[in-house]
């Protein structure tokens, strides 16, 4: 299935193939305003003002290049050697499949001072292009309906696009692109003349960057074009994006392995050189040099081999060289040229230098205790009895009260109890030391058994597939949510990117009358059963509604919440990891001002304001 | 044991912080932690009082064991933990902490050193006369009654409050996002610049400071320079140097004192005097040869006795820059309006 799936992703894939022809001709450099529109009747248009799609007769398929376009896949229609194609994977795969998936589509050109149009049905052409007005100016305009009969849910998110058509307008600097949803009036428009250095202020609020301009350079070698913006603040986490061709390359690849091993010793020897570094320091590692940066690095090149299980990770092994080098140059410049910038840097990467040995040595003591207690499981823990990761569960559960109904109602042979006392600590705010001596999450990495830190971390020794937050359903629950959540992202990521951590749905309400009994998630099915019973006689409907977890009777806990027959749980995943990036250090950082925006945006949005 | 029939749906970091996180923040904000502007309780504070009165708890009825309320109000109105329902109470009775205690309490309910309150089973507690006076004519539908956790009762959103509690007795608080520090003020005055703002409403701030000075601590003290009072009036926010009010006097052998009689608002004396015989002990604090709290039942008095041949101002001058003699008060008039 080349789109990759028919859920909501799949969906709005969609989008981003007729999206992504558009940011083809702006990087050929034609086109200057992409405008995507939600309509009313609930389709997608999305215009360029590029030179739009040729509509000359294709030597090979012998039909206009317009149609071949729309209707052939992997065809492309790129005749220009120069431009960088955007293929490999689920990407590229040309808006010919969006098509095909279409229960209608209309293709509008504006070429040559005539108005050219086709209209298609699941891909298949109406009638041949023709043309239907003049104008001057140039560009297309796809207009798209989903085919019901693949996609069963047809709503387009306009949050969703916002994210990915926000990226875009990162990376592309100066495009203007503009979103609108026609049934509600929203609109955005996004115009960012600093390109990848109003990317770094939008990751970067939050957050306090040590510097107040982030360092930028753009190089071409070898026909690879490489932009670069990074900047170090006074979080310690590490996060750096990586793009080819506007594609985020989630995996990483050659180019980020470049930028990190020049980044590494391009530092180290400008602080040895400036002695800055003295003979007794050890050299600053990658991790020390990492901590505290937000980084995008965005190449761009002709022929991309992607590789991974998701194809986001770039192979193409001369890019790291040519990644290098470039770095290697344009940042030993810099450093020369701005002394009291290189030195606040080195400085950081020093003081990382420092906690790393700290946390080391903190490190060896957790260690060391967990093999005194045998086999270090924590006392808390209530284990399941099967050894097998791939059937267990684990339940996070908050508080005591809450840990023995779970305990009490658990099937004891596949799901497993840790019961956390109190709020954990807010690990967007401490240093990774600090985090380690805290008792709660030492208990919780202690049951994972995967081990914490960057080398530390092996995933494959998780003990349970399942990781499930299950809090209570009032507002402190949700605050422990956001804690641990803070906490696995930061910190256990891959847990998160292989579908490990889930959230428990614990009902809200029951609706009983008589014998008949049924437990509900929210006001609306509330309402719902209670119509749907009150036919039958309005009195007698008793209706509790459940404030924590130990209201629940254990046999009412297993089976609402706790049943794999009978539960709903959500399954945590990243969206857009930029976009997650910039929500935990906005509401977890050290800065107030983004959240109380925030909080004064949103109020009103508030879903359970409860006592 | 993965299975079909199971219900996964899958959900984005990214929304559920954002959800969850409104939800705890608007909650704090709303419900927990700042006052409304019009009776000047929190919700706790306000359930408390209601919970008294609905156990008919007058000035001038008996006592009750403040277990007894505690457990009322805990199952009725405020459903979380015990001891946050009974701090609350234990302040509204101290007169360290109100400049106008709420609640009459029998028994040992803590002290300006830091010394805990007694068990909730020990404590009797009532409503303090003027009280009434926040609490009158709730009977009369003056205020909305929203129903209470789990719809089983109902309990009023804000107390007809005749008395403008907000200003007289000040609030504190951490939200999240945000903070209110709101200072006490002396009844007499807001009530003379209340009624003042009711013959000219369009009285300006610094008109208004004719009539209400500035704060009313009740632990006294003086309030350094009035840059931080006029602030505050005009845009809600000032600082306020408190100092504690201090004399010197003179003592045998040629040698002299310092005599505190009022310490800045919330500062523990216990820990006060801990700190400066540590900073004395480390050699921070010069001059000082014993330090003595006097204090009893007639009021406080701490002593600084002073070396021979020692400025006695200067070594003041230091004890209030090193101490929590002289403190800052950061004045943040945020209150809710409309709920």
């Amino acid at each position: 299935m080349y789109i990759g799936d028919v859920s909501s992703r799949g969906l709005h894939h969609l989008v981003n193939e007729v999206v992504d022809n558009s940011i083809d001709e702006a990087l050929a450099g034609y086109c200057t305003e992409i405008d995507v529109t939600i309509n009313k009747d609930g389709t997608v248009t999305v215009r360029d003002n590029g030179r739009g799609i040729p509509v000359d007769i294709h030597p090979v398929q012998k039909r206009p290049a317009l149609e071949v376009v729309m209707t052939v896949l992997h065809a492309g229609g790129k005749f220009d050697k120069k431009a960088y194609k955007v293929s490999g994977g689920l990407h590229g795969v040309g808006v010919s499949v969006v098509n095909a998936l279409s229960e209608w589509c209309i293709a509008e050109v504006a070429r040559d001072g005539k108005v050219y149009r086709q209209e298609y049905e699941r891909g298949v052409p109406k009638y041949d292009v023709r043309v239907v007005g003049r104008r001057k100016s140039t560009g297309t305009k796809i207009t798209f309906s989903p085919d019901s009969e693949i996609f069963k849910k047809r709503k387009f998110s306009f949050e969703i696009l916002l994210e990915r058509l926000r990226e875009l307008a990162f990376l592309n600097k100066d495009l203007k692109i503009t979103l609108t949803d026609e049934k509600s009036g929203k609109t955005e428009k996004f115009r960012y003349k600093g390109g990848l250095l109003s990317f770094l202020e939008y990751l970067n609020q939050g957050r306090t960057p040590i510097t107040k301009k982030g360092i930028y350079f753009s190089a071409e070698k070898e026909n690879v074009p490489v932009e670069i913006a990074f900047s170090y603040n006074d979080s310690y986490s590490e996060n750096i994006y990586s793009y080819v061709n506007n594609i985020h390359t989630i995996e990483g690849g050659s180019h980020l392995v470049g930028f990190k091993t020049a980044l590494t010793r391009t530092l180290n020897n400008f602080a040895t050189r400036n002695k800055l570094l003295k003979n007794g320091d050890p050299s600053l590692t990658g991790d020390d040099v990492r901590e505290g940066i937000t980084a995008v690095v965005s190449i761009k090149v002709t022929e991309p081999q992607f590789e991974g299980q998701t194809k986001t990770r770039l192979g193409n092994s001369e890019v790291r060289g040519i990644v290098e080098s470039i770095v290697n140059e344009s940042l030993s410049n810099y450093l020369e040229k701005n002394m009291s910038v290189a030195r606040k840097i080195i400085e950081k990467c020093k003081s990382a230098a420092r906690s790393r040995e700290a946390a080391r040595k903190a490190k060896e003591l957790t260690r060391r205790k967990t093999t005194m207690e045998s086999e270090g499981l924590p006392g808390k823990l209530a284990d399941c009895s099967l050894r097998d990761a791939e059937r267990t569960e684990l339940f996070l559960v908050e508080g005591d009260s809450a840990g023995g109904s779970a305990k009490q109602g658990r099937d004891r042979r596949f799901q497993a109890i840790l019961p956390l006392r109190g709020k954990i600590l807010n690990v967007e705010k401490a240093r990774i030391d600090k985090m380690l001596s805290n008792e709660e999450i030492r208990t919780i990495v202690a049951s994972l058994g995967t081990g914490i830190g960057r080398n530390e971390f092996v995933i494959d020794r998780l003990r349970y597939s399942k990781i499930i937050i299950m809090t209570d359903a009032d507002v402190d629950g949700s605050h422990i949510r956001t804690l641990l959540l803070t906490f696995f992202f930061r910190h256990m990521r891959p847990l998160i990117d292989h579908g490990h951590l889930y959230i428990a749905q614990p009902p809200l309400y029951r609706v009983k009358k008589e014998k008949e009994e049924k437990y509900v998630y929210d006001e609306e099915e509330r309402d719902e059963i209670v119509k749907k019973i009150a036919k039958n006689g309005n009195e007698k409907i008793d209706i509790q509604r459940y404030k924590g977890l130990g209201e629940m009777n254990p046999g009412q806990l297993w089976k609402t919440t706790m049943d794999p027959l009978n539960r709903t749980i959500l399954q945590v995943a990243i969206e857009e990891a930029f976009e997650a990036d910039h929500v935990f250090s906005m509401l977890m950082g050290d800065n107030v001002e983004p959240r109380r925006k925030f909080i004064q945006e949103n109020a009103k949005y508030v879903r359970n304001l409860d006592v | 044991m993965t299975n079909l029939s199971e219900n996964i749906i899958p959900v984005a970091i990214e929304e559920e912080m954002r959800k969850s996180y409104i939800d705890y923040s608007m909650s704090v904000i709303v419900a927990r932690a700042l006052p409304d502007v019009r009776d000047g309780l929190k919700p706790v504070h306000r359930r408390v009082l209601y919970g008294m009165l609905d156990l008919g708890l007058r000035p001038n009825s008996a006592y009750k064991k403040s277990a007894r309320i505690v457990g009322e109000v805990l199952g009725k109105y405020h459903p979380h933990g015990d001891s946050a329902v009974y701090d609350a109470m234990v302040r509204m009775v101290q007169d360290f902490s109100l400049r106008y205690p709420l609640v009459d309490g029998q028994g040992n309910f803590g002290s300006i050193d830091g010394d805990s309150p007694a068990a909730m089973r020990y404590t009797e507690a009532r409503l303090a006369n003027i009280a009434e006076e926040v609490v009158r004519d709730i009977e009369k539908q003056t205020v909305d009654f929203v129903p209470n956790f789990d719809d089983s009762l109902k309990e009023p959103s804000v107390l007809p409050s005749l008395l403008p509690t907000l200003l007289i007795n000040g609030a504190s608080g951490i939200a999240v996002g945000m903070a209110t520090n709101i200072p006490p003020h002396n009844l007499n005055e807001v009530v003379d610049a209340l009624s003042a703002l009711i013959e000219s409403p369009k009285l300006k701030s610094e008109s208004l400071l004719k009539y209400l000075k500035g704060p009313d601590f009740p632990t006294g003290a003086t309030i350094f320079g009035d840059e931080g009072i006029k602030s505050y009036f005009k845009t809600g926010r000032g600082k306020l140097t408190v100092r504690a009010r201090a004399h010197i006097e003179d003592m045998r052998g040629g040698r002299e004192r310092i005599i505190v009689t009022e310490i800045p608002y919330q500062v523990s004396k216990g820990t006060l005097l801990e700190r400066s015989s540590a900073l004395v002990r480390d050699k921070k604090l010069d001059g000082i040869t014993e330090i003595r709290d006097e204090s009893d039942r007639e009021g406080m008095r701490i002593v600084f006795e002073l070396r021979k041949d020692v400025n006695a101002e200067k070594v003041l001058k230091d004890i209030y820059k090193h101490t929590q003699l002289q403190t800052t008060f950061g004045v943040i008039l945020l209150a809710l309006v409309d709920g």
